[in-house]
């Protein structure tokens, strides 16, 4: 009886029962489904420009489903050329535009595969398109594509009607791959740094266990992917188109964790949510798929621990750089429990279009609501805000890597947690309090007594 | 909205140049490295190009070199790179060195390198000379690569500048290494554990009973490796001693190093020599130890031989490391990156940090529960007993982990009780087959404990890897010789060479108090900025965290106002925060202040599995900078100026500053009255 319960509560997608997000009803101080506006952000990057507009032709989301429903495009392409161009991009999922330098105008915009496939097709209009989004910036007469696939996967969708763009049909462009693996390889490498860390340690071959789970690798990949684009576009001032297969995994990986290090903004804890509302769940990362919230097959070949793997790279920069972030590793964790617990609406389902049908933003609390309206549990002391206006570039060779201890092993007893910096600091903060309510009720007395004139008091401190 | 951006420094490799190019000739009288009194200059070649072996874009800086017989050194115009400089600034002897300077001490290894051919070659100083050098690389013991190119050279120069190097690099015996002279190094405050008082003070203060200061090795007669005076059990006699002494290697009696006031004793004995088949004497003195505790109970022994790596292990787990963390250039670094974590568990470095700590932490649970006392035995008697017996003092006694505690802890042990750094530490340039990084593996365990307990130790694992790189500088004499003996003697030889200067032994100890201004007066015509001040490098060696302790107990109700009263707590922690912050150049110690009795309260536990440990990569890779894959800017800038500690350093001298403030102001109302 109570396993049968535990089945059907536990797995409820299974067993056609609502998330229990839909029942939660915890009133919030803050209301996070407002942290996310699309068009304050892309007017926050300075749009519209002269070569960047707002569009709602997904409006409905008929030209793209798994869009959302605001795109900010290059003012020279008319919409039926986007409609043009979404039929030769997989799922219609077009260049659009992600982030822009405030100065350089170079941008960096995100979409899927082209469906080239063993024939070797073009299309004209999309061949135009990305000359569009080259000429939208003065500075660089250059635009790089980052195939975020290993060069030998991106040739084997050519046999699935994808691929990738020769550098023969577009002028200009240069294609470089990424080497960054399938969902179906990090989801191994997943399932074998859990064997490694829980529940028995190989203490005498810890180091060369966690080597083999390829994890670290694989944030490696990840990281200097994202380094590369972000050097591209602050260094080289050039724009980047970034896509994988479908652009929903590694193609949100790459393009978030690039804006994150470009821009200080992201680094706060508002600028954070809008990071996440926007190249994740917006553009239609594939939550439900991925994590599998309330589904009882676990052999499903769609899930990945792809945003897991992003949320690690986010930690291994924040560990790098311990003053550029409002918010400290708690924020992280605090993500990741709640990507899994089903209590708030924000990681249900897979694309803004089904939450709007699902009415997830009237019937659920968003995680931004919990996260906004304590705070101060998650910022972070160090932060330094004039760092908001530095580009970060993380080291990413594997000895400037750690595994993210706190979080993998955090359930294991035979691991030692250390006590973070910002817990000191906070305690120091209270030291300097107390210390300085001390020293000023001794000035006080000191100055009291000498006006008095009291001959008997040579000082107020023996 | 977000005004982004800094200011790209896109000109900033102008001044470096290209391999290709040619570079600018400054006119040469006005070249010369600073040299310190008794520093000859041996050797110079002209128009040396000198570069980072991981940078890409192969620039390199071009300048001239000198081989004097203390240092290589490169003097360039040309402006300082940021690693080069934060290193510089972390470093014990940076008075005495600039930031081009490699102390000749510190070169493990010179090889031939040329443009065309990756193939490097070794030289050895008995081998025969090539004609003509396209190119040296030097090694130095603290995993630093450097390259030296003589593309421009004149002919000839680089070929006397390589012999200077391998004759003076590795010199025959110790005597002939370059020790300081001309001005006297300021009192470190630290005993140097070669008097009976600082014995007899340290019997006193940890209220060990039974034991008593023999003097009976005066002209080391005795035993060489020990100092004159050493700790024996109070019913032995000095002749039953010296009868002891034949029996053990290097005739080294056991000596007691530290106890606790309830009487466990922590001793140190060498193996019965080889030649001794009759155990009668070890027995003997272990019943010794046995009978002075004062409650006779059986002592605790740790063959160390046994059940810890030996020192060829350890030399080849360090062979191992060195490899790892010296590639050639940025393929090799980037094909070594992808195996780092399993080929550093293959160098077994780790496991051995493990055991250690492991018997560390049974030795130091056999003194504080079981109140037994501990025999710690190896071979020699002055390696790995060493290193446990320093571990379980870090371990039990709250005053080796300040950073006067800690330096008295490695006077006594290591220095005093004749660790032997030269052979160890291949000072000179045989005995390859006795070297061994026990020194290193020390530093890393307490590293180690320096991260499970944040806390706990008033200095920086940056203070450890500072040491580290202090044994290979013959500028401070502490880690040079295998014993004091030996130290006496060569100094001597010194004297006698260089009648007409007086002959100083600098401890590594005296680095609080040295200064550029010291160094400058007895220079001529120098004339180069100094480079970091105390502040700084003090910052980086003192833990913050400890200090916020510190803090933590003055803001607690009443303390402020008993800070003036020598009776109160108060008192003496802001004494030893002024001491550790102020202008004061002594160490946190007068020896005119009673002694702190020794209290084991405050023990530390450790955690040994390697899954606890962590690599010390930042002093593997002290010098290693990542390769740069694209154009980025040095990111190392940005990380630099993000130090963690900053934030915390600004809170704590404000503290600082009110207390003083608020002194001195209490003071002068004091006086108006």
């Amino acid at each position: 009886m109570v396993t049968e319960k535990l089945m059907q509560y536990s797995f409820p997608a299974s067993h056609k029962l609502p998330f229990f997000a839909f029942e939660y009803c915890e009133q919030y101080p803050e209301n996070g489904w407002s942290v996310y506006e699309p068009i304050a952000e892309l007017k926050r990057q300075g749009l519209p420009t002269e070569s960047w507009r707002i569009t709602r032709l997904n409006e409905q989301y008929e030209l793209c489903e798994t869009y959302p429903a605001v795109w900010a495009v290059p003012s020279a392409a008319a919409d039926n050329d986007l409609r043009n161009v979404a039929a030769f991009r997989s799922r219609g999922r077009i260049p659009v535009l992600s982030w822009i330098h405030p100065e350089s105008q170079a941008t960096i915009t995100r979409c899927a595969q082209p469906l080239v496939g063993v024939s070797g097709k073009r299309s004209r209009d999309d061949e135009a398109y990305i000359q569009h989004i080259m000429d939208a910036n003065a500075q660089s007469h250059k635009i790089f594509i980052m195939d975020a696939r290993p060069s030998v996967n991106a040739v084997a969708n050519k046999a699935k009607g994808g691929g990738y763009e020769s550098e023969d049909a577009y002028q200009n462009a240069e294609v470089q791959f990424l080497d960054i693996h399938n969902i179906h390889v990090m989801r191994e490498s997943l399932r074998k740094l859990q064997e490694v860390c829980y529940p028995h340690i190989d203490n005498a071959h810890w180091l060369s266990n966690l080597e083999a789970t390829h994890w670290l690798d694989h944030i490696r990949c990840v990281l200097s992917g994202a380094l590369r684009i972000a050097d591209k576009v602050e260094s080289h001032k050039t724009s980047v188109v970034v896509h994988c297969s479908d652009g929903w995994d590694r193609t949100a990986q790459l393009t978030a964790l690039s804006m994150l290090m470009l821009d200080g903004y992201y680094r706060t804890i508002p600028g954070f949510s809008v990071l996440l509302e926007k190249e994740w769940l917006s553009f239609g990362h594939k939550f439900a798929q991925r994590v599998g919230h309330g589904d009882d097959r676990h052999q499903d070949a769609d899930r990945s621990p792809v945003f897991l793997q992003f949320v690690d790279c986010v930690w291994q920069i924040l560990k790098q750089f311990p003053h550029a972030f409002q918010f400290t590793e708690d924020l992280l964790i605090t993500l990741l429990d709640h990507l899994y617990s089903c209590l708030f609406g924000t990681f249900l389902y897979n694309s803004e279009r089904e939450r709007i049908e699902k009415e997830v933003k009237t019937k659920t609390v968003s995680l931004w609501s919990l996260i906004l309206s304590n705070k101060g549990d998650f910022e972070n002391p160090l932060y330094n805000p004039s760092t908001r206006h530095h580009v970060l570039f993380p080291r990413t060779s594997m000895r400037h890597l750690c595994l993210w201890d706190k979080y993998y092993c955090r359930w294991n007893p035979s691991m030692r947690q250390q006590e973070p910096v910002h817990i000191r600091y906070k305690e120091l903060l209270h030291v300097k309090e107390q210390l300085e309510k001390h020293v000023d009720e001794l000035r006080k007395e000191l100055a009291a007594r000498q006006t008095h004139d009291s001959p008997r008091v040579a000082s107020a401190i023996v | 909205m977000n005004s982004h951006r800094r200011n790209h420094p896109s000109t900033r490799f102008t001044t470096y140049i290209e391999f290709e190019e040619r570079p600018v000739d400054v006119p040469e009288e006005k070249i010369q490295p600073r040299l310190l009194p008794g520093e000859i200059m041996i050797a110079k070649a002209n128009n040396v190009l000198k570069f980072a072996p991981l940078k890409a874009n192969r620039t390199g800086i071009s300048g001239t070199l000198f081989v004097t017989n203390f240092k290589v050194s490169f003097v360039t115009s040309l402006p300082l790179e940021t690693k080069e400089k934060e290193m510089h600034s972390k470093s014990l002897q940076n008075h005495f060195l600039g930031v081009h300077d490699v102390c000749l001490s510190e070169v493990d290894m010179v090889n031939q390198f040329s443009e065309e051919n990756t193939k490097k070659k070794r030289l050895l100083y008995n081998a025969q000379m090539p004609q003509r050098l396209s190119g040296l690389q030097l090694v130095l013991k603290s995993l630093r690569v450097i390259n030296f190119s003589f593309k421009f050279t004149p002919t000839g120069e680089d070929i006397r500048v390589a012999q200077a190097l391998l004759h003076h690099a590795f010199p025959t015996s110790i005597d002939h290494l370059f020790l300081s002279c001309g001005y006297p190094p300021p009192s470190p405050g630290i005993p140097d554990f070669c008097l009976a008082q600082d014995w007899e003070r340290e019997l006193q203060r940890t209220r060990c009973p039974n034991w008593r200061v023999s003097k009976h090795n005066e002209f080391f007669n005795l035993c060489a490796s020990l100092p004159t005076v050493l700790v024996v059990p109070r019913d032995l006699l000095d002749a039953q001693l010296e009868q002891a002494a034949q029996h053990f290697q290097g005739t080294r009696p056991p000596v007691w190093c530290w106890g606790s006031p309830a009487g466990a004793a922590l001793v140190r004995m060498a193996q019965i020599s080889p030649s001794i088949s009759d155990k009668q004497q070890e027995n003997r003195m272990m019943g010794l130890v046995h009978r002075c505790h004062p409650r006779k109970l059986q002592p605790k022994i740790f063959d160390l031989d046994q059940i810890l790596p030996s020192l060829k292990d350890l030399q080849i787990s360090y062979i191992k490391l060195r490899e790892l963390h010296t590639p050639d250039d940025p393929t090799q670094f980037w094909e070594q990156d992808r195996h780092y974590y399993s080929r550093l568990e293959s160098s077994r470095w780790l496991s051995h940090v493990s055991k250690c700590l492991e018997v560390a932490q049974s030795a130091a649970t056999a003194v504080l529960h079981h109140n037994s006392s501990v025999i710690l035995q190896d071979s020699s008697g002055c390696d790995l007993s060493a290193v446990i017996s320093s571990l379980v003092q870090l371990l039990l006694d709250p005053q080796a982990r300040t950073i006067r505690g800690f330096h008295c802890l490695v006077q006594k042990e290591w220095v005093a009780l004749g660790h032997p750094f030269t052979k160890r530490l291949g000072h000179v340039r045989s005995q390859v087959e006795e070297q061994s990084p026990v020194w290193l593996l020390f530093l890393d365990c307490v590293h180690q404990v320096g991260l499970q307990h944040h806390t706990a130790l008033e200095f920086t694992s940056e203070y450890l890897v500072a040491l580290w790189h202090a044994a290979h500088c013959s500028l401070h004499s502490s880690f040079m010789f295998n014993s004091v003996n030996t130290k006496h003697s060569a100094s001597d030889v010194l004297q006698r060479e260089n009648p007409q200067q007086p002959i100083y032994l600098r401890p590594v100890w005296s680095w609080w108090a040295e200064d550029h201004s010291m160094v400058e007066t007895q220079q001529n015509g120098s004339t180069e900025e100094p480079l970091g001040d105390k502040a700084s490098s003090r910052e980086a060696f003192l833990n913050v965290h400890y200090i916020q302790q510190l803090f933590e107990s003055l803001s607690r109700s009443g303390a402020v106002k008993r800070i003036s009263d020598p009776l109160s707590s108060a008192y003496h922690t802001w004494q030893h925060i002024d001491c550790l912050l102020g202008e004061v150049r002594q160490l946190p110690y007068d020896p005119a202040t009673p002694l702190v009795p020794l209290q084991l309260d405050g023990s530390l536990r450790l955690d040994f599995s390697q899954s606890n440990l962590r690599p010390w990569t930042a002093c593997f890779c002290a010098w290693l900078s990542e390769p740069a894959m694209l154009t980025l800017h040095d990111s190392e800038a940005i990380l630099k100026g993000a130090s963690p500690a900053s934030h915390h350093w600004l809170h704590i001298h404000n503290m600082y500053t009110s207390l003083k403030d608020l002194l001195s102001q209490s003071l002068t109302n004091g006086a108006a009255q």
